[in-house]
């Protein structure tokens, strides 16, 4: 379980980290390696998704510590004629999506390696 | 298949996914770029305000700049030299209006359908076929880049430049994310884009088409007594020896037999160039106007000299005004408004003098007939026999990523550029697209010393005419109606198309700056400017224009300057949202009177004398929770549309053009005019109270219709009339809505027709020993829709409250306690 978790936030780490430093397009990449990666586990989609909500969450909620933060998303709902938290919560589902995504392809890419018996 | 499900799920989910987060999808922007939590849209709450510190280099800059935001975001510029603060200021102007800079440059430049795709297309064309561009290369071309201008527009750009190279990418506008763009490089032509922009906005009149419309319909004579050259009513700019205007109420020719043929073909010129809306009581209470004013000492409480200007345009997020200090010590110490785009203080003060602008409206459009060599593909056209070689430029007209759009021909002989319209082919003169010499005359106007001095530095500036108001700490109040007025051949009148086979139809020149309306230091001791007549025409012959601006603006001011012999700076602030209304004053009484004439003869019913007296409820004054407006505005619109019948082509529900109110009030005195007769009613001739009673009854039934019983609170006008300060974009979350504003039609501060128009700046400036002044505008120094200053002078704005506004001599005399941030600019070695 712990071990899970662990991996969930480095992951996430990995999310935000290769956000920051290239943008949003890491997000399939990552999640597509973790697929390829961890193969084996049938989970390794829900973790990339999570990772990906975590690390994107993480983001958000560093730019949530500025004053702005409110504003900005009140303007965003209304470009997009919706609630502010409907913009938040697409922003996490997008990169669940694209995390989920990927890593599923990943894994798939790949012939899982034969169980021993 | 459940071995692959889960995998073709997947490849589903991903490619939803990354089709809506790298693809415009419908309306939607790429969502991927956009909502990205680093660098996307989000990242903007970052930038949002201004770091308490910043440093950057600017490439050129000769020494450092200091730059101290205070506690409303006006940026102070230190420099050492005049280029140095441009360059400062088109930093700091990127910095908060990239966007902005942007988009109103490329509205003027014809080029909106590379940022924003070919939806724009039209909008492009128009701007290009009005020559826009195409003058502004004319100009870049002869621009010295040696000179003062030259050297201003290339620092400004290099500042702008600067801040996109080094714009970190949680910086980029959000307009930019939500349509897929980004920003360009800034180049000097742009500065003349926005110049021209702003020519447009200011004198491209095309009332010579609408006049000509209405000779379809009710010929010459008529045409030309419903729209005559000089205001029934006149409180002119120049002040007369008299208290008090003068009002020509003769009669006016009744209408005439519509002139046919030609004329009725030429009339549908104007469908395709007018833009204003007809349903109003009349156009000129839609028209955008500005005031200025000042008072001299002796009429002033403390003895100090007093300047208040509003200029009143299109109102937008982010203003189209920037606010900015520049301080060179010992060349230059000045602030004021600058539009992003110009280096330039438009409007604004130094240590000695203060200068407001209104636009004066002069005639600098024509159009005149061509005769081309096809009528189809002309290249030729015909003038003194001659044929000559028509100037052909083809333009392409590109969307985003530079793919081609549309490829125009647009033509050009010795005036300008050439359009077809309706088979016939009219070329246009517009003094905007041509070049002048004037571009150096507001930095020269701001480092002057005295309202003379001013005045001197102004002379040449070229146009659009601007009445130039200036006050100086010696006591001096001075205004001219400064720009160049073209002399036209024959009867000398710029009213009428001509003929363009000929030279003699062409201008012969410019009035000299002496015969410009001017007053300085008058014996009524203030001067005053709304976009009137800006001279008697008892005392000038010369043709400055045509069609002025409503007088009620002007009445109302020298209503309140005259009554008030120890004017405060306080006062000037009231008077710039005054609600009173002397069209009110003049039309109330006219309406109720016709009520009492009418019930006398037992003409009356419960109907009109109910609207009789909840009209004659009313203060005439446009606050807020007035009850009343919304009755008298709906009659005036009714009465419109009942007297002026005849200006409605048969089978349209729109009048071609609407007189202005003032010569409504002219036909007012005369009660059995034909132009009251209703051409719907066959057998009956109407008489003026009849349609005056009919339109008051017609209001009273509609009102309540549309807002309810009178007593329910619908009529309230905060609830009728509004501000609608809306995004570049449109865009309403980014706007500022349905805003309860003091002012109706043609108050002080103007509020009519979508509320889109109004006071874009106030200030109140008092030249006394230490110049002080006073100001606010709608809207905020950022362009961040996250940022506070984005919006955070509204309700100051709403309210008619005014700021101090700081001027400190040096960096560190700011204080800390107005220093909101500080840029530390440095030469890029």
């Amino acid at each position: 379980m712990v071990r899970s978790a662990l991996r969930v936030v480095l992951l996430a780490l990995a999310f935000a980290i290769a956000t920051l430093v290239l943008g949003w397009w890491t997000v399939p990449v990552i999640g597509a390696a973790w697929g390829l990666v961890d193969r084996e586990d049938r989970a390794a989609a829900m973790i990339a998704a999570s990772a990906a909500v975590l690390g994107w969450g993480a983001l958000l909620l560093w730019d949530a510590s500025y004053a702005a933060f409110g504003t900005l998303a009140r303007r965003m709902g209304g470009v997009f004629s919706a609630p502010a938290a409907v913009v938040v919560i697409a922003t996490l589902l997008l990169a669940a999506a694209l995390a989920w995504g990927a890593a599923v392809l990943g894994g798939a890419a790949w012939p899982r390696p034969q169980r021993r018996n | 298949v459940r071995r692959f499900a889960r995998p073709l799920l997947g490849a589903a989910v991903l490619a939803l996914a990354l089709v809506v987060a790298a693809t415009r999808v419908g309306p939607l922007p790429p969502l991927g770029a956009l909502l990205d939590p680093a660098r996307g849209a989000w990242a903007l709450a970052r930038t949002a305000e201004l770091p308490r510190t910043a440093t950057a280099t600017i490439p050129g800059l000769h020494a450092g700049v200091d730059v101290r935001y205070d506690d409303r975001g006006v940026p102070h510029i230190f420099a050492k030299t005049p280029d140095d603060a441009y360059r400062a200021l088109g930093y700091v102007v990127a910095r908060d209006r990239l966007f902005q800079l942007d988009v109103q440059t490329r509205a003027a430049a014809g080029t909106l359908t590379e940022m924003l795709g070919k939806r724009l297309a039209d909008v492009d064309l128009e701007t290009r076929r009005q020559g826009m561009p195409w003058s502004a290369r004319r100009k870049l071309a002869l621009l010295d880049s040696a000179s003062d201008a030259g050297r201003a527009f290339r620092a400004y750009a290099d500042g702008i430049n600067a801040w996109i190279d080094a714009m970190p990418p949680a910086a980029l506008p959000l307009e930019y994310r939500l349509v897929g763009a980004r920003p360009a490089h800034w180049s000097p032509i742009n500065t003349i884009h926005l110049l021209n922009r702003m020519a447009l906005t200011l004198s491209f009149q095309t009332e010579d088409l609408d006049r000509l419309a209405a000779e379809a319909l009710v010929g010459r004579v008529a045409a030309d007594a419903l729209w005559p050259l000089n205001n029934p009513i006149q409180e002119p700019i120049q002040p007369v020896e008299r208290r008090g205007p003068t009002v020509d109420r003769s009669r006016l020719p009744p209408p005439g037999q519509p002139d046919s043929g030609s004329l009725l073909a030429l009339a549908s010129i104007r469908r395709e160039l007018a833009t204003s809306t007809r349903d109003a009581s009349s156009d000129d209470e839609l028209a955008i106007g500005s005031n200025n004013w000042a008072v001299a000492p002796q009429n002033t409480r403390d003895g100090h000299a007093l300047l208040a200007g509003d200029p009143h345009l299109d109102l937008t997020l982010p203003s189209i005004w920037y606010e900015a200090h520049l301080v060179v010590p010992g060349v230059m110490d000045v602030y004021g408004v600058t539009l992003p785009g110009a280096p330039w203080v438009i409007i604004g003060f130094n240590r000695d003098i203060a200068w407001s602008l209104t636009n004066t409206g002069s005639d600098v459009v024509d159009f005149y007939r061509e005769t081309v060599d096809d009528s189809v593909r002309p290249s030729r056209y015909l003038l003194d026999g001659r044929w000559l070689s028509l100037e052909r430029e083809v333009d392409t007209l590109r969307g985003p990523g530079s793919r081609v759009i549309a490829v125009d021909t647009i033509l050009f002989n010795h005036r300008g550029p050439l359009t077809r319209q309706q088979g016939r082919w009219l070329s246009l003169r517009w003094l905007a697209l041509e070049p002048s010499a004037d571009l150096d005359v507001f930095p020269r106007a701001a480092r002057s010393r005295s309202a003379d001095e001013f005045m001197d530095a102004f002379a040449p500036f070229a146009g659009p005419a601007q009445n130039t108001l200036v006050a100086d700490r010696g006591g001096t109040i001075a205004i001219r109606s400064t720009g160049k007025m073209p002399i036209r051949p024959g009867d000398g009148l710029g009213t009428r198309i001509r003929d363009g086979s000929t030279r003699a139809s062409d201008w012969r020149g410019f009035l000299p700056i002496s015969a410009y309306p001017f007053s300085r230091n008058p014996r009524q001791g203030y001067l005053a400017s709304a976009n009137q007549q800006p001279m008697d025409p008892r005392a000038s012959a010369a043709y400055f224009g045509a069609n002025w601006f409503p007088p009620w603006r002007a009445l109302r001011i020298n209503q309140l300057l005259r009554a008030d012999w120890s004017v405060t700076p306080e006062a000037m602030r009231r008077f710039q949202t005054d609600p009173g209304s002397p069209r009110a004053d003049v039309f109330v009484p006219e309406i109720l009177a016709a009520v009492q004439r009418v019930e006398r003869s037992g003409r009356g019913d419960s109907l009109l004398h109910r609207a009789a007296a909840l009209l004659s409820e009313w203060d005439r004054r446009y606050t807020r929770d007035n009850e009343r407006a919304v009755l008298f505005e709906r009659t005036m619109s009714e009465r419109a549309a009942r007297t002026w019948d005849e200006l409605r082509p048969s089978g349209s529900a729109e009048r071609v053009w609407t007189p202005p109110s003032s010569t409504l009030y002219r036909l007012l005195a005369d009660s059995g005019s034909a132009w009251w007769d209703d051409r719907s009613t066959a057998n009956t001739r109407e008489r003026r109270d009849d349609i005056v009673t009919a339109s008051l009854r017609a209001a009273l039934t509609k009102t309540i219709d549309a807002h309810g019983d009178p007593a329910a609170g619908g009529w309230r006008w905060s609830r009728v009339q509004q501000a609608n300060i809306y995004h570049l974009l449109r865009i309403p979350a980014l706007s500022a809505l349905d805003l309860p504003v003091q002012g109706g039609p043609v108050t002080l501060s103007p509020s009519q027709g979508r509320g889109t128009e109004g006071a874009s700046w106030r200030m109140v400036v008092e030249l006394g020993p230490t110049v002080r002044a006073w100001g606010t505008y709608p809207g905020g120094q950022s362009g961040n829709p996250a940022s506070v200053r984005y919006t955070d002078r509204l309700p100051q704005w709403l309210s008619g409250e005014l700021s101090p506004l700081l001027t400190p001599t040096m960096a560190d005399s700011l204080g800390r306690q107005h220093t909101s941030a500080v840029l530390s600019l440095s030469p890029r070695r």
